[in-house]
């Protein structure tokens, strides 16, 4: 090594400006800054450089990477089973029970929002979504009741046949005869009525029916539009988050089938 | 009394997952900070990072302790920044983060320095991002490691599997070139500096 510091010597000035030099080579690098102007120049440029790299700061990160063993899950797999997770995104360290809760937490969001109800009663069970009014499950008593006006001449028309073959059997006991054989024009008459009365009824029961079931068919179809609605949206809600979860997933699964370094 | 980083090794390698934590936690913004700066993306720093610690836990029965723990975390690190940059096939692209905002950090920096201040240091840190996206990887890298990292010139020639010369010359043409490309954004330090 020569004793003199030639202008040239371009690693020696660089160990000089980070001081890694040893004590001889640095009398050498003074005594040459002392008269050589470039050299001192340059020096103090690059002093400056290293000054204004100081400005450079990475982005302050959240990082806070943890290992998590899980051995106990992966008891058979031969080579340590690790990773490096990211506490940040709770998802990843709640424990397995906690994420079942979370589960049934949301399905029961979901019951709400959709307004599902269960009811028992004397027709079974009745399930109903929406928040619509729901349409009467059963009509009690309609078909043996009816509303109408013709049910009004029809029900005291009822009440008196009624009350005619009950006077008439009570009369058959009381004289004792017995009438199998034929059948008397009065008889026939009371048959005709019944038969008449009785077509009415099921003309009626057929019509309500019909037209309950059009509305119930219609409530439904409108019910089921909002339902799907309100599922699309709350699950619009959380896509963001399952993405996330997803590309967390994804990266576990590159991270763990990455070769050993 | 902390645990040396060699201690908490040791422990790791016994089966004590906790103590490579510490490890973690101790050098995961080290090497993160290293990372961004060699590819200089935040997103993906952050990844070379967590895989960094992932290899390193699974390598960590092979670590035989020739050289430093942070050395050769270090040199994992560099490994993936080096892949990175080879898989994209790109020039680093050194920006500032994104979602920076320089009048929130002006306030979160407190009275001592002023907004006018606290503007010019950013845009010096552009500045002299831009000018590190100018080097070679080898240059970029070896400053990071001396500048940033505090790694003497035998570490770097390590690291990079070079000769001591040859990181002492990367040094040079590297701090070079940032400097040329610092006066030419007219930088008045350097202006008025040249004839000192």
């Amino acid at each position: 090594m020569s004793l003199i510091f030639t202008c040239d010597d371009k690693a020696t000035l660089v160990a000089y400006l980070y001081d890694e030099v040893d004590a001889q080579d640095r009398q050498r690098v003074d005594e040459h800054l002392q008269h050589c102007a470039a050299c001192a120049g340059e020096v103090a440029a690059l002093s400056r450089v290293r000054t204004e790299l100081t400005q450079w700061a990475p982005p302050e990160a959240e990082l806070g990477f943890t290992i998590i063993r899980r051995d106990a899950l992966h008891k058979q797999a031969a080579p340590p089973p690790a990773t490096v997770l990211r506490p940040a995104q709770w998802w990843n360290t709640a424990p397995v029970r906690a994420q079942a809760v979370a589960a049934i937490l949301v399905l029961a969001v979901s019951a709400a929002i959709a307004n599902v109800q269960v009811k028992s009663g004397p027709d079974g069970f009745v399930v109903s979504t929406g928040w619509m009014t729901p349409a009467p499950a059963t009509t009690p008593a309609a078909p043996l009741v009816a509303t109408g006006g013709n049910g009004e001449a029809w029900q005291p028309a009822l009440i008196a046949l009624e009350q005619q073959l009950r006077e008439e059997i009570r009369a058959n006991r009381e004289t004792g005869v017995v009438r199998a054989a034929s059948r008397s024009q009065a008889d026939y008459a009371t048959l005709r009525r019944i038969r008449e009365l009785l077509e009415a009824s099921e003309s009626r029961q057929k019509g309500e029916l019909a037209l309950r079931v059009t509305q119930l068919a219609r409530d439904m179809n409108i019910q089921r539009r909002a339902d799907l609605l309100r599922v699309e949206q709350a699950i619009g809600h959380t896509g963001v988050e399952i993405a996330k979860q997803r590309q967390t997933v994804n990266y576990l699964i590159r991270a763990s089938a990455t070769p050993r370094q | 009394m902390v645990a040396t980083d060699e201690e908490l090794v040791a422990r790791s390698m016994a089966g004590d997952a906790e103590s490579f934590n510490q490890l973690v936690l101790r050098w995961e913004r080290p090497i993160h900070a290293l990372a961004y700066r060699v590819i200089g993306r935040d997103e993906d720093a952050r990844d070379v990072a967590q895989e960094t610690f992932l290899r390193a836990f699974r390598a960590l029965p092979g670590f035989k302790g020739q050289a430093k723990f942070s050395s050769w975390l270090y040199r994992i690190a560099l490994n993936l920044c080096r892949d990175w940059i080879r898989r994209k096939k790109r020039t680093p692209i050194v920006d500032m983060p994104e979602d920076v905002d320089f009048i929130e950090m002006a306030a979160d920096h407190g009275p001592v320095e002023s907004i006018e201040d606290l503007v010019a240091r950013n845009e010096m840190s552009r500045m002299v991002a831009d000018g590190m996206k100018l080097l070679p990887d080898e240059q970029r890298t070896a400053i990071v490691l001396k500048e940033y990292h505090g790694l003497t010139f035998q570490e770097i020639a390590d690291l990079q599997g070079c000769p001591l010369s040859t990181v002492k010359t990367r040094l040079y043409q590297g701090l070079s070139v940032l400097r040329k490309h610092l006066e030419s954004q007219g930088v008045t330090s350097f202006a008025s500096g040249r004839s000192s």
